[in-house]
């Protein structure tokens, strides 16, 4: 079987930058449209299922606010 | 939160104050994967801070003892705190362009010039960001800012035929290393090899500042553009995840030896030159290769002690 993968985006802690989106190579997040307290949009996970776990929104993010963790 | 915030950082810092999309987190992830790999945590290692965006983005956020130096003088103070710790614990320094290769750049090659055992983490968002965005000591030739409205025309320390991690390479460092803040596990891979080399490290990040740089000198506004333009200046790529899922190992030329074409007014910045196309990874690899400032001068002082009590 497929490996699959956990996306853990912290809703308070992120800046909406867009990084984890702009790099994902499959499509994985939309754009958000809920704002946190300090009024940033992050993205949402939407596809988790398409996620191959290759790192490169948990590279791209600067604000510690993303995890990428191999489901068992 | 990530895990690394919860291994190795203060609650009350985090998220920092950077701008959204601020690459300088990139560069403090980087070295807190480096630490993770070598089983350290808060109680091994003591962080210190210049000034400028780098320096206040990650003053105080490290969970174990850090302290903050003058503009400049994080590097002095190190080299006086590498021989009072004694070798068990590293030192790790955060500091910006302006902080190690402008004012603090003779308290650097002097701490080259002695091995002293410590890693220099350069965060360079190319100018002096968190004053406006003024034009710095490694902004690119050509580049419009504020101080440099029609382009800046002096040769920086980076690229022309020049590059500042050559000064340091010949002050004595023993391990250099040079990256995007954008590169993934071959970033990582070269802080822990400075991290284990008992002697002065130094690891230069290029990172974008999206408030400044980005805005004004790339003239962009949207962030995911801004991360493309930088990445195609500095390493030639497109649109992608990390860069080194390209080409980690450096496949590009620095500017060393190639005739300077001068400044051109209203080009922008000179992303056509190859100049930029900076070499990625390792730059110079020395370690060992020198005694250490703290260990030899402790070895020494015991010997004359000795001598003295004969
Ligand atoms: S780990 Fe890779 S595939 Fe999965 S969401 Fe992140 S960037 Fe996309
Ligand atoms: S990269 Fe990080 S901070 Fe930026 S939008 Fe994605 S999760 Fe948020
Ligand atoms: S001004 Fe630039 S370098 Fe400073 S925190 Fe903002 S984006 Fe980062």
């Amino acid at each position: 079987m497929a490996k699959s993968f956990v996306i853990e985006l912290d809703f308070e802690a992120c800046k909406g930058c867009g990084y984890c989106l702009e790099v994902c190579p499959r499509n994985v997040f939309d754009p958000g449209r809920a704002f946190n307290a300090k009024g940033h949009q992050p993205p949402v996970a939407a596809r988790v299922d398409d996620c191959v776990g290759c790192q490169g929104c948990f590279y791209a993010c600067p604000d510690f606010c993303l995890e990428v963790t191999c489901r068992e | 939160m990530d895990r690394l915030f919860h291994k190795f950082l203060r609650a009350r810092k985090i998220p920092s104050t950077a701008c959204s999309g601020c690459g300088l987190g990139q560069v403090h992830k980087r070295v807190l994967l480096a630490l993770e790999r070598l089983d350290l945590g808060p109680d091994d290692v003591v962080w210190g801070t210049g000034i400028g965006c780098a320096g206040r983005q990650t003053f105080n956020t490290w969970r174990g003892d850090n302290f903050a130096g003058t503009h400049g003088r994080v590097y002095a103070i190190a080299a006086g705190l590498r021989v009072a710790l004694g070798p068990g614990k590293k030192i790790v320094l955060t500091a910006g362009d302006g902080d190690a290769f402008g004012i603090g750049l003779k308290h650097l090659l002097n701490c080259a010039r002695r091995n002293v055992d410590m890693t220099v983490v350069v965060a360079d968002n190319l100018g002096y960001q968190s004053t406006g965005g003024q034009f710095g000591i490694t902004t690119p030739r050509g580049s419009v800012t504020d101080s440099s409205p029609y382009g800046l025309n002096e040769p920086g320390w980076l690229g022309g035929g020049l590059d500042v991690l050559e000064i340091l390479k010949a002050a004595g460092a023993t391990y250099l290393a040079r990256h995007l803040s954008l590169d993934g596990a071959s970033s990582v891979e070269s802080l822990v090899m400075a991290l284990e080399n008992p002697g002065f490290s130094l690891v230069h990040f290029i990172y974008p500042c999206v408030t400044h740089f980005g805005a004004v000198t790339l003239g962009e506004r949207d962030k995911g553009k801004i991360l493309g333009s930088f990445r195609a200046m500095f390493a030639g790529g497109g649109k992608g995840g990390p860069t080194d899922r390209d080409d980690g190992r450096g496949g590009e030329t620095d500017g060393g030896g190639r005739k300077d074409p001068g400044p051109q007014a209203g080009s922008g910045p000179v992303s056509g030159d190859p100049a930029f196309r900076l070499k990625r990874g390792t730059y110079h690899d020395g370690r060992g290769l020198r005694p250490e400032f703290a260990a030899s001068l402790i070895a020494w002082t015991k010997n004359v002690r000795e001598g003295a009590g004969r």
